[in-house]
């Protein structure tokens, strides 16, 4: 009975997953301070591969093209960080200081809005008592938020040495580490294991070099945006809803607050830059499922939006911020893999059975 | 324990050089190869994947999803179809070619006569070297069309011979 229950594909394939998923995850906790800038660095490897490999063609060793294209990001990151770090730092101050400003001034227009609606049609609704908790946890939230961020930019020094190091050996040597690993696979999973590497590894680049793409698209058009309207600090707003554009569905949404709430806390307040702040986020929306979404990651993964919102939800509620971006990239690998290793074993239990038919 | 048996010691001592030279004259020496330059090929079969079969293993068998050609370094391969032998093939000789076209199942059964080294060269690699090497990868594709042509010439003339007797 239990030989028979072992032997099920879909049992047989559950325990394979299940046993890559506890192998996976103890490699995770293993690396646990170091995956922020291995999963950085493998986005870098991404984007960065395709160049790395155009310079190999034109003659250059592994070696050479890989430093080449190192220099090239130190290059262009420390050009950025000249150009951007002073704007944002004094940004994310300004923000910093703003914050109480922007909840009073919110208060006080949900205030004067019940006022209104009470004189109107005599309904007291009491909006500010409905509120204040959750202004006073969106607050807490904020801070946390903004601590948080000042937090990333302290270990982003570390991560300033270790990022170029690991994209660099990850250009250079993934190759070789790779053949060396997938060297252990037995002979009768080689070319299986092979084909759901590929599979696999296609997709999460696509994805990846496609979110990233649209990422960068999506904080230029908002830091434009944010910036013709005199929204204070455009660059910072901008970078943030490029930022939460990683989290498909559900971060377009978020990256709305805080240009809404900010053009609500605008002293004085302004109707016009409350109606503009949310036409910029609505237009670059637009552009981005309009125009960049089809043209740049249509059909990089390919699952339903109800499994992609609860990976999000529950990804997000166990590892935060970076485990709402990697929820898709993990949910789709996972997919692929348990698909490939149900087919691969249905096929080989089929083929045995046939042998034993004919024997 | 001999040296020359065992593999992991196989692998540490001997010359990278002198193996990577044999496999690539091996490859220079099939027709998928033809007009392609030695030191492109060289580079290819760089990231080629060795393997180890013991006499009597299965290479793969009809149905399994076939993900590259396989060239015989040392040893032997029986290519099967059913309890058919369709053919014997020795060091030098490869299989399997349809499996870097078409994404379908292997459609006989290759096993191994004796202890043999067999060099696999993935779809994937392939796919790669003709985004790398456009010109090289096309003259290749136009090399395995000649070859699988080939194939279905001398399998048509194999039925035809049947149907007349």
């Amino acid at each position: 009975m239990l030989q028979t229950i072992l032997t099920h594909p879909l049992i047989r394939t559950l325990l394979l997953f299940t046993l890559a998923v506890v192998c996976l995850s103890f490699l995770a906790s293993l690396f646990a301070p170091l995956l922020i800038p291995i999963i950085i660095s493998f986005a870098l490897y991404a984007i960065l591969e395709p160049l790395s490999s155009r310079l190999e063609r034109h003659g250059l060793s592994s070696t050479a093209s890989s430093l080449s294209v190192l220099l090239l990001l130190v290059l262009l990151a420390s050009l950025s960080m000249s150009l951007l770090m002073p704007h944002l730092s004094a940004q994310l101050t300004d923000l910093q200081q703003q914050i109480p400003l922007v909840w009073h001034t919110v208060m006080a227009f949900i205030k004067s809005s019940s006022q209104f609606i009470a004189q109107s049609i005599g309904l007291d609704i009491e909006a500010s008592n409905i509120t204040q908790p959750f202004f006073e946890q969106a607050n807490e939230w904020g801070k946390t938020a903004l601590v948080e961020a000042s937090n990333l930019l302290i270990s982003f020094a570390l991560f300033l040495v270790l990022v170029p190091l690991f994209t660099f050996f990850l250009i250079r040597d993934y190759r070789n580490f790779r053949n060396l690993l997938m060297d252990f696979l037995p002979n009768s999973s080689f070319e299986l294991g092979w084909l759901i590497y590929h599979r696999v590894a296609q997709q999460l680049q696509d994805y990846i070099r496609g979110i990233m793409i649209q990422s960068g698209i999506m904080s230029i058009i908002t830091t434009t945006g944010f910036y013709l309207i005199g929204l204070d600090s455009p660059i910072l707003l901008g970078l943030v809803a490029g930022l939460l554009n990683l989290i498909p569905y559900v971060g377009p949404l978020l990256a709305m607050v805080l240009p809404i709430l900010l053009a609500l806390g605008h002293a004085p307040f302004e109707v016009w830059l409350l109606g503009a702040a949310i036409a910029v986020i609505l237009i670059a929306q637009v552009i981005d499922n309009v125009i960049v979404i089809p043209s740049v990651i249509a059909h990089a993964v390919n699952l339903h939006p109800v499994i992609v919102i609860a990976g999000i939800i529950i990804f997000g509620n166990l590892f935060g911020f970076i485990g709402m971006v990697v929820a898709i990239p993990l949910i789709s690998t996972a997919n692929i893999l348990f698909r490939e290793l149900f087919q691969g074993i249905k096929r080989s239990q089929r083929k045995q059975q046939q042998d034993l038919e004919a024997a | 324990m001999s040296s020359k048996k065992h593999p992991l010691w196989h692998n540490f001592f001997r010359p990278q050089g002198d193996r990577l030279s044999e496999v690539t004259d091996l490859w220079m020496d099939t027709p998928l190869f033809e007009s392609i330059p030695h030191r492109k090929c060289r580079e290819l079969v760089n990231n080629m994947h060795p393997r180890q079969y013991i006499k009597g293993e299965k290479v793969f068998s009809a149905g399994d999803i076939g993900a590259s050609v396989v060239l015989i370094r040392s040893g032997g391969v029986e290519i099967m179809a059913g309890e058919k032998l369709l053919a014997e093939l020795v060091t030098g000789d490869f299989f399997g070619e349809v499996a870097l076209v078409i994404d379908e199942p292997r459609t006989a059964d290759a096993i191994a006569t004796e202890d043999s080294e067999l060099i696999f060269f993935l779809r994937s690699d392939l796919e790669e070297w003709i985004q790398r090497s456009p010109q090289d990868g096309a003259r290749f594709m136009l090399n395995i069309a000649r070859v699988l042509a080939a194939r279905l010439r001398h399998t048509n003339i194999l039925m035809s011979l049947q149907g007349e007797h």
